[in-house]
């Protein structure tokens, strides 16, 4: 697949892509790297392991990361309650730790799958470090080891996904076997594009004020929770939904809360002044005649 | 240009560049990116950029200092032309510069004692500062006819000072624009450089580090290996869950030493803020130790309780109201006190943290009491918020640092680390 391929393949999804990221995800998938992507919460970094198994007609293994996730939740475990019927029936024919007996956890799934498949490891920087240095053998020599059984080497080779949110810093081990891209907030141009590609039904200059209003949302230095794409979807979606076709102070104080979530940001918003500024934005458009609604 | 032999020729000198930016590049990043270049061609110079920097940058930090380099590295024609235009440019104003240093850095009719170094550096420096060093000589010149000796080595002093800080500005020049980058992490800014509007995210991030580090301690703690006696108790237990068969043996644990933490923090002006972040920091992690004790202080020491360190707002009021917010550090006075409470608060089973730049009056008795600190206390650490590459230019952390160990603490990221080898 050359990159204007996987580009057209990426818009058939439905994903809105600048030319950065499209040249970063071909890299990683030129080189055979996993991709660990960085970012803030909310820009879209989970999003792209699901666009890139369907860009690539394979199925995503998805690993999310907490604190404490150890090999047993996130490679393989004995089915000790099998194990131990064995014993008692006297069927251990063979080895009591032979694959009869072993659970796929999403790691060993991921290569022994028969298929290529998307593997996404999410939100790394949730788990220990000791998890993170047991991901190095996978990541690079795509093999791991059982103590019980030896070293199982990928069937097929996954393309795999990290994401971060930056919570804290990865080693330099894990960075140097990973292609990297850091992810940050759309441009209103950028985000106008997905409102329109996500929600088509919607208002034009709806759309518009949304993408507009949420930049200055997110340029603003007193908010403390900047919104993510997906809540700029919301928004634009309960706003069409109570029937707005602008973003006016009234609009924006029943909706608010799709927006921003927590208590001190929506008690300092200001929406006079956040009306003004996304219906402005739109106003000088010949195809968006202002109506005067916050002119005076 | 389809020859891979041509780029990784190329490839290998732009690696060699990066590293000296502090990237941490093996030859299969080069390797790799020849492979690109022979695919994509040096046509579009944004593609070959994007397409470098995802294999040669890992970080955030090191995408800004890839980009440097590229476009100091693949110049584009008009780029390459105006670039030697200013050079040209900035040569001869140097060499301009170097002409009127030697006339200037005179005494008494003689060349000044300075290093060929230090001679670049003031020739380097801006008019304006040169202008005040000029003024300075003037002023005092009037005493160099009763006291010529005198006048000659006080100049020299203020001289090579003004210099040696001249130096570490230009050492550092350039990372101002990247700790003004809101990009960059949180984790990897000056802590003393946070913005008001930071704080809170800066709070909840020491929040989930220190959360992190815990269960890490926790876990090393666990996993510290046993007394070596079978516990027939948990063993019997546990083989319950496999049908009476004892197939992991439990043992009795290893019996804990308590640790005890003891922090002596700067809370003098320039300190402040680091100590209200280290404080808080260290304050989070319970496994650390299994009890602790805090003291701040500037020209005197007052001792701190939990509660005045839970909130930001009550610890800057409690600074204040205990008057040694705002005032001068004296180092020595602080130990001395500490040493000498009853009942002793630093013990052979107390590590000592202190939380200072080691800026302070009377370094001679300061390095006394810490001596005197050291000999009561199992340990002694010193956290220092200065960057560890401007050590060099302060002699005062270079002492104290012969006599304990000293670890950089300038950003979150270093304060982490700190906090994982308590």
């Amino acid at each position: 697949m050359n990159i204007n391929e996987m580009k057209a393949k990426m818009t058939q999804a439905g994903y809105v892509y600048d030319d950065t990221l499209a040249t970063t995800l071909y890299v990683a998938l030129q080189l055979g790297r996993p991709l660990l992507i960085e970012g803030a919460a909310g820009v879209g970094k989970t999003e792209i392991a699901k666009v890139m198994a369907s860009v690539l007609d394979r199925d995503l293994v998805r690993l999310q990361c907490y604190e404490g996730l150890d090999e047993s939740k996130a490679l393989y475990e004995w089915n000790y309650q099998k194990q131990l019927l064995a014993i008692q029936l006297g069927k251990e024919e063979s080895s009591l730790f032979g694959e009869a007996y072993l659970l796929e956890r999403p790691l060993l799934k991921s290569i022994r799958s028969e298929k290529p498949v998307v593997l996404l490891i999410d939100e790394i920087d949730k788990s220990d470090e000791e998890f993170e240095a047991f991901l190095l053998e996978l990541l690079s020599e795509m093999q791991i080891s059982i103590p019980e059984l030896g070293t199982v080497r990928a069937k097929t080779v996954p393309f795999v996904v990290l994401t971060s949110n930056r919570a804290r810093p990865l080693s330099e081990a894990l960075r140097r076997r990973c292609a990297y891209l850091y992810m940050e907030y759309p441009d209103v141009e950028k985000e106008l594009a997905i409102l329109r590609v996500k929600l088509p039904h919607i208002d034009d200059r709806l759309a518009g004020q949304v993408a507009l209003a949420v930049h200055a949302l997110r340029d603003s230095d007193t908010i403390l929770k900047k919104p993510s794409i997906a809540e700029t979807l919301d928004w634009a979606a309960a706003l069409d939904a109570l029937g707005k076709r602008e973003l006016t102070p009234d609009a924006l104080r029943q909706t608010a809360g799709f927006v921003l979530k927590n208590n001190e940001d929506l008690a300092g918003l200001d929406c006079e002044d956040l009306s003004r500024k996304a219906c402005c934005g739109t106003c000088g458009e010949e195809s968006h005649p202002c109506e005067g609604h916050c002119h005076g | 240009m389809d020859d891979p032999k041509v780029y990784l020729e190329k490839l290998t000198a732009f690696s060699r560049m990066l590293r000296l930016e502090g990237l941490a590049l093996s030859p299969k990043e080069t390797e790799d990116a020849a492979k690109l270049l022979t695919e994509l061609g040096m046509g579009d110079r944004k593609a070959v950029k994007t397409a470098l920097r995802t294999v040669y940058a890992k970080s955030r930090e090191e995408q800004i200092a890839f980009d440097r380099c590229f476009d100091a590295f693949f110049l584009s024609e008009e780029a390459m032309r105006k670039q030697a235009q200013e050079q040209a440019q900035r040569e001869q104003e140097l060499e301009e510069n170097r002409r009127q240093a030697q006339e200037e850095l005179q005494l008494a009719g003689k060349p000044m004692d300075l290093s060929e170094k230090q001679r670049e550096t003031y020739a380097a420096m801006p008019e304006e500062a040169r202008q005040r060093l000029r003024n300075f000589m003037d002023k005092y010149r009037g005493s160099a006819e009763r006291n010529p000796k005198l006048y000659s080595e006080f100049i020299h002093s203020v001289f090579t000072r003004t210099l040696l800080e001249q130096q570490m500005l230009l050492e550092n020049a350039g990372l101002g624009g990247e700790a003004a980058d809101p990009d960059i992490g949180i984790l990897y800014r000056d802590i003393s450089d946070f913005r008001d509007t930071e704080i809170p995210k800066a709070i909840e991030l020491i929040q989930a580090v220190a959360r992190q580090i815990n269960g890490e301690l926790a876990a090393k703690r666990r996993s510290g290996g046993h007394g070596g006696k079978l516990d027939f108790r948990r063993t019997i237990r546990k083989g319950l869950e496999t049908g009476g068969s004892l197939h992991r043996l439990k043992f009795r644990r290893k019996p804990r030493r308590r640790k005890h933490l003891v922090m002596l923090c700067d809370v003098s002006g320039s300190m402040v803020q680091f100590s209200e972040f280290a404080l808080r920091f260290i304050q989070s992690l319970g496994e650390a130790a299994d009890s602790s004790r805090t003291f701040l202080f500037s020209e005197t020491m007052v001792e701190a309780d939990a509660f005045q360190l839970q909130n930001m707002d009550r610890f800057r009021s409690y600074v204040k109201e205990t008057g040694i917010y705002g005032r001068g550090t004296d180092l020595g006075t602080a130990l001395q006190e500490l040493c000498s409470l009853r009942p002793p608060v630093l013990t052979a089973g107390s590590t000592l943290l202190i939380l200072s730049d080691t800026k302070t009056i009377d370094f001679p008795r300061a390095m006394g009491a810490l001596a005197e600190a050291k000999r009561l206390a199992g340990r002694v650490i010193f956290l220092n918020p200065i960057p560890e590459k401007n050590w060099q230019y302060v002699r005062t952390i270079q002492a104290t640092a012969e006599l304990v160990p000293m670890i950089p603490c300038s950003t979150l990221r270093e304060l982490a680390a700190a906090c994982r080898r308590l």
